[in-house]
This record gives C-alpha cells, sequence and structure tokens, in this order.
C-alpha cells in the first residue's frame, strides 16, 4: 500500500511530517465500514471475555453476586451452548486462542511514520506501534548531533529503494527515517526539502 | 543521441585487474561523452549498496553469492528480479556484460533480451577447445552469445577465439583493443640527449605478472639462468606474486643469482611505473594473452619489449618496439639476447615510444568506437553502414544480423546451440520469459520510483539558464 504524506506547520520553526498507509474514510461507505469495524472488534471483545469467563465458572463465577446472576446466565439457552464449547476443549487451546483473537482485535490496520522538526532543538522519528496498546517507538536527534540529512538508495529484497536518512554524529549506522514505509522519491524529497529548509535555513 | 548503458560484470573495482580498469576507463570517457553509464557488479567485502564514483558513475554492488575467484554462483533465474528494477529504475536502454568468465553478466545478457534490449558483450580473454572446463564454458558462451545483439573482442585473435567457440557471424563481431592511460606510465624525465648504453653497462631487465603457470613463469624460470650466464652485465627485476613464485626463487637459490635477480613481490597498479622505469627491457614471457595491456604499458614506459608470439600480442605493438620469441626456452633466450644486442649498439629510440604508444592507445578512441556499436545496435546507424554492404554475395547485409525480440526468433537461434543443449536453452528462455511476466504483475511497473540521472556537466551557455536541480547528496535548498 502506497504511503501518503500528511505536512503539519504548526509554527514557522516546526513542520512534522506523517506518511501513513491508513485510508482517508471520505466517502459515506467507507466511513460506514470503518464503524462497522470499531463495533465489531468490540462484539469480538467481549465474545472473548464471555467465552474465558465461561471456562472458569467452576472456580470464580458461580456465585450470584449482587449485579450478575451467574446462575441464571449459564442454565440460559446461549450460556448452556457457549459453556458446552468451552468444556470440550482443554484450558490452554482457550487460551491460546483467545489471545490470537485479542491481538487481532487490537492490530492497528496500518502503519503511520512521523518526523518531527523542531529549529533549534532537533529532530524525532517515531513509528507506529503494531498494536493500539502500545505506544509508538521514538527517537530524538538534538541538532548539534545532526551531521546531514541525505537521500540515499539500498538494496531490500529484489528492489532497490529510496531512503531519506539522518547520519548522527558519533554513530556507525545512519537513522532510517520512515523504516517500514519507505516511501516513493517523490515524497522523500518533499520531507528532504521541508526538514533542510526548517533546519538549516534562517530566512523562513 | 545520449544513451543510457549498464555494465554488468563480476570483475569490478575494489579488486585490481585489466578488466575492471576497463570497464572504469571505458565507463567514464562514455560519460564524458554525454551517455549515462551505470555499473552493476556484485558485493565486495567492505563495498555494498549504491555509490558513485567520480563523474557521477553509479555502482550497484549487488548482493550475491561469490563462489570462486569473485565469480558469483551461476544461478541463472535468480538475478532477474533485481535486475528488472535496476534496469527499470535507471531506464536502461543498452546491456553491456563484461568477460566470459563472469557469470553475472552472461545473466543479464539473457534477461535484457527477454526484456526487449539490445545487449554488446565484451570478451576479454581467449580460451582453449580441448578440456573440459573450456567445454563447459563454450557451451556456456554459446547460449549467451546466440542472442546477444553485437560482441566486441580486444583483438584479432581474441575475435577468432570467439567467433570460433560460440559459431558467431563474424560480422557480428567488432575489435576494439585496450588502451592504457598515457599520463599514469611516463618514462623518466631525462635533460638533454638520449643517454647511450656503453657495451659494459648494466642492463636491467623488468617482468611484471602474476606468477602463473598461463603467464609463462616456467619459461622464465627456465631462460633466467641461461641469459644471465651468457649476459654477465644483466639484472633482473621481478615483480608479481602467485603459486610459480616458490619455484622462482628455488631456481635463483639453486644457481646462486639473488645478487643479480631482485623479487619484489605483489605491486599495485599505481606502483607498475616506477618499478618500469628502473629497467631497459620488459621481458613478457605469457603462454596466452588475448591483449597485453602490460606491454602498451611498458612500452609507454619507454621499455623494449621482448614477448612470446602467443595469441593477441603481435598485434599490440609495432616491429620496432618489439623482439619477438616462440613461447619455447631456446628461442626465448635468443631473442632477448637480440635485444640486448640492439640496446648495447643504440639502434633502439626507446626515448620516442612513449609519444608513439600515447597516439596509439587512448580510451577516449576506445569509447568513440564502442559508441559506434551501439549506435549500430540502436538502428542510428544503418545496418548496412554498420556491418556493410556485399551486394551480390548471395546474403543480405543485414539479415539475421539485426536480432528481433519475438520469442519463436529468439528460440530459434538457442535451438540451434547443440541436440541436447538447444533444447535445454529453449526452456531456459521460456521461463526467463515466464519470470518476466510473473514479475511484471507482481511488482508493476509503475510501481519503480525512476532514478535521477546525475547531472550533465553543461556548456557555458546552459549554464546561465539552467535552474540547477542538482543530485540529492550535493545540491544545495535553494
Amino acid at each position: 500500500m502506497p504511503g501518503r504524506l500528511i505536512l503539519r506547520r504548526p509554527s514557522p520553526t516546526t513542520v512534522s511530517f506523517t506518511v501513513s498507509n491508513a485510508s482517508r474514510h471520505t466517502s459515506t461507505p467507507a466511513k460506514i465500514l470503518f464503524y462497522l469495524q470499531i463495533l465489531l472488534r468490540a462484539l469480538v471483545f467481549f465474545c472473548v471475555v464471555f467465552f474465558n469467563i465461561a471456562r472458569l465458572r467452576h472456580s470464580f463465577f458461580n456465585q450470584d453476586g449482587s449485579l450478575v446472576h451467574w446462575s441464571t446466565i449459564w442454565s440460559s439457552p446461549l450460556g448452556s451452548i457457549v459453556s458446552r464449547i468451552v468444556d470440550s476443549y482443554s484450558a490452554w487451546v482457550v487460551v491460546i486462542l483467545s489471545a490470537i483473537v485479542i491481538y487481532g482485535v487490537f492490530r492497528k490496520g496500518y502503519t503511520e511514520e512521523s518526523l518531527l522538526v523542531i529549529r533549534g532543538l532537533g529532530i524525532q522519528t517515531s513509528t507506529s506501534s503494531l498494536t493500539y496498546l502500545s505506544k509508538a517507538s521514538t527517537r530524538f536527534i538534538p541538532t548539534t548531533q545532526i551531521q546531514d540529512i541525505v537521500i540515499h538508495e539500498a538494496f531490500k529484497g529484489f528492489e532497490v529503494r529510496f531512503y531519506l536518512a539522518i547520519i548522527v554524529d558519533g554513530e556507525s549506522e545512519v537513522v532510517v527515517v520512515f523504516p517500514k514505509l519507505l516511501p516513493n522519491r517523490a515524497i522523500l524529497e518533499e520531507v528532504w526539502r521541508g526538514s533542510r529548509r526548517c533546519l538549516y535555513d534562517s530566512k523562513s | 543521441m545520449p544513451y543510457n548503458i549498464a555494465m554488468v560484470s563480476d570483475f569490478f573495482f575494489p579488486q585490481p585487474g585489466g578488466i575492471e580498469s576497463h570497464i572504469y576507463q571505458l565507463s567514464t570517457k562514455l560519460i564524458d561523452r554525454g551517455h549515462k553509464v551505470i555499473i552493476i557488479t556484485h558485493a565486495y567485502k567492505g563495498r555494498t549498496g549504491v555509490r558513485y564514483l567520480t563523474n557521477g558513475l553509479k555502482v550497484y554492488h549487488v548482493p550475491f553469492l561469490v563462489i570462486y575467484r569473485e565469480s558469483t554462483m551461476p544461478t541463472v533465474f535468480s538475478f532477474f528480479p533485481i535486475f528488472r528494477n535496476i534496469v527499470i529504475r535507471e531506464q536502461i536502454q543498452i546491456v553491456h556484460g563484461h568477460a566470459s568468465l563472469s557469470s553475472f553478466c552472461h545473466e543479464a545478457i539473457l534477461h535484457a533480451r527477454t526484456m526487449g534490449l539490445r545487449t554488446v558483450f565484451t570478451d576479454h580473454s581467449l580460451f582453449g577447445f580441448a578440456d573440459a572446463s573450456s567445454i563447459l564454458t563454450n557451451k556456456l558462451l554459446k547460449f549467451t552469445l546466440s542472442d546477444v545483439d553485437h560482441v566486441i573482442c580486444v583483438s584479432h585473435t581474441c575475435k577468432e577465439n570467439t567467433v570460433l567457440r560460440a559459431s558467431l557471424d563474424p560480422l557480428m563481431v567488432s575489435v576494439i583493443p585496450n588502451a592504457v592511460v598515457a599520463e599514469n606510465f611516463q618514462p623518466l624525465e631525462q635533460g638533454g640527449p638520449p643517454s647511450s648504453i656503453g657495451p659494459n653497462d648494466i642492463i636491467t631487465i623488468v617482468v611484471i605478472s602474476r606468477l602463473f603457470y598461463n603467464k609463462g613463469t616456467d619459461l622464465l624460470i627456465a631462460t633466467i639462468p641461461r641469459i644471465l650466464s651468457s649476459h654477465p652485465n644483466v639484472r633482473f627485476i621481478i615483480a608479481g606474486s602467485g603459486p610459480k613464485a616458490i619455484d622462482l626463487e628455488q631456481m635463483l637459490e639453486r644457481n646462486v643469482l639473488q645478487d643479480k635477480v631482485e623479487m619484489l613481490g605483489p605491486v599495485r597498479h599505481e606502483e607498475v611505473r616506477d618499478v618500469m622505469v628502473r629497467g631497459h627491457i620488459y621481458l613478457h614471457p605469457s603462454l596466452t594473452e588475448a591483449f597485453g595491456t602490460v606491454l602498451v604499458e611498458a612500452a609507454s614506459c619507454g621499455l623494449y619489449v621482448v614477448c612470446t608470439r602467443v595469441g593477441g600480442i603481435p598485434e599490440v605493438l609495432p616491429q620496432h618496439m618489439t623482439t619477438f620469441a616462440k613461447p619455447e626456452e631456446d628461442d626465448l633466450v635468443m631473442a632477448t639476447s637480440k635485444a640486448i644486442a640492439a640496446l648495447r649498439s643504440n639502434k633502439v629510440r626507446t626515448d620516442r615510444f612513449h609519444d608513439q604508444v600515447k597516439m596509439m592507445y587512448s580510451w577516449t578512441d576506445v569509447a568513440q568506437r564502442t559508441e559506434r556499436v551501439y549506435k549500430g545496435i540502436q538502428g542510428d546507424i544503418s545496418p548496412e553502414e554498420f556491418y556493410g554492404y556485399y551486394p551480390g554475395q548471395g546474403w543480405e547485409a543485414s539479415g539475421d544480423r539485426v536480432r528481433s525480440f519475438a520469442l519463436i526468433d529468439r528460440l530459434k537461434r538457442y535451438y540451434g546451440c547443440g541436440v541436447w543443449a538447444g533444447k535445454l536453452f529453449c526452456l531456459c528462455v521460456v521461463i526467463d520469459v515466464l519470470i518476466y511476466v510473473f514479475l511484471e504483475m507482481w511488482f508493476p511497473r509503475v510501481n519503480i520510483d525512476i532514478a535521477r540521472s546525475w547531472p550533465k556537466k553543461l556548456k557555458q551557455k546552459e549554464v546561465a539558464d539552467s535552474t540547477g536541480n542538482g543530485p540529492d547528496r550535493v545540491s544545495s535548498t535553494t
């Protein structure tokens, strides 16, 4: 999926470039699909929780609490079906299956990578995390350590790809910006120009 | 019109050697003539990725498995995806392969034909016909060259050899010799008239060669004691390394010649000139040689050349710079004695050699002639003019020489390679085409970024109105 560039300029000395391959949800069907997807994820999540509770109903969830009457739930048609399904599998199978499903529920369907340039301070690169639960991984490089920002080419798989890299003082390897998406040359050149202008050009 | 050319070979810098410097010099001179040239080679230790050399010469060091003497594993198809990617992003029109022992080059030519590009192959070496490895190499060469657009050889002997090995139409083979950068091989500066050599002055004989069997080291070992016993005022300087070095040293110890023969060991290419100018005669006992660039270098340094009459050597230098010998002990001793006598009688004007060599060999000339080959295969020169037109000889001048890209024509050419080989080659080509179709679907062309070309050197008036869109690394922001 080719990425697209979102440019934000909150102040004259700050620019943020974000490359993302998320879909934009502009049309009505796309929006409806997006909300349906959220609903579906929530539904699946509660299903998994319910299945796990059903599995543990003998040890924990057998007394009637003040809020939920567990015994009535387990004797209801839905509850008895779920109990039967869960009991036919061992505890490990249930745990592993629910872990996989939970991961799928919280998994992001897109990657977002950004470069934040602040004049006189430095550059921060960030790559979005795989799931909604963890934070994006970021790296800050102060201006004094930045030697140069360059676009170069490298072999990746069966291809030669362009990449934007920051040469950092005292490090043997460069820091690759947008390492996962590796956007095309047009985007890279725009980011390269913009970030250099923001970092080094005093006029703007 | 300028072309986009890709030079493909296993052999390139940082490894030193004749093919390597040939590719480099030719590429730089072609760039000077306005073409765009890139080089595709495999990754060397400490030399990987995409690099730029002087003058914007771009080198792709493709990561690949190296098996023997810096040659890559012949895998036939595995190079195709990355090769296609490079060709598309650099908008290559002509693929120029070098060296018949490089599997990279053969594969590139096959894939380039599949992709509908014109191809040229340069052969740098001579091969035999009899032993098993030659037969195998020749079959492989025949496979590649059945469908190549044009072949360049470095000497007429090499051309004859290649035409026979690959069953080519001789008109499809051009001869373009190597050249030397004469400025790097200046003789010693001498003020005043050239000094003459007296009858008792020391004459130094230089030998610079890798000490291998095919370079004639055995011959050298046999001749040195005989020359030294008949000419007391002769010294030897031997530079180079190899498996025969030990034999050479044993001979020196057996005959106690250490004070007359100096062994320098391996020398770097840029130091060759400094070794050469210490001598008067250059001795080259090689048993096989396609061209022998080192002879030109020696003559350029003002050395009189004694060499064996093998391979392409007789074509390299004019008569007055050389003494030829048969590749045998007696004749080589005799030729060397003759050369020593000629120098003692001051009949040879070695001081003029440098300027003469400079007139004969230049890379600019090589680039010009190579460019004509490119024009010929691209159709910018008519086939009649390019191949020569011979009316009434029973065959058409254009004939089959302009190689069409139609698959059926290509298969016909490959099928003629042999009873079993023909069928095998056809199978390879069909698979290659299928891989190409698959790649076009899986990695579509539109998704491949076109790389920026290195900015051409602009003429003065163009500089005035240019907007200065330089390459990414160098240009300054405006």
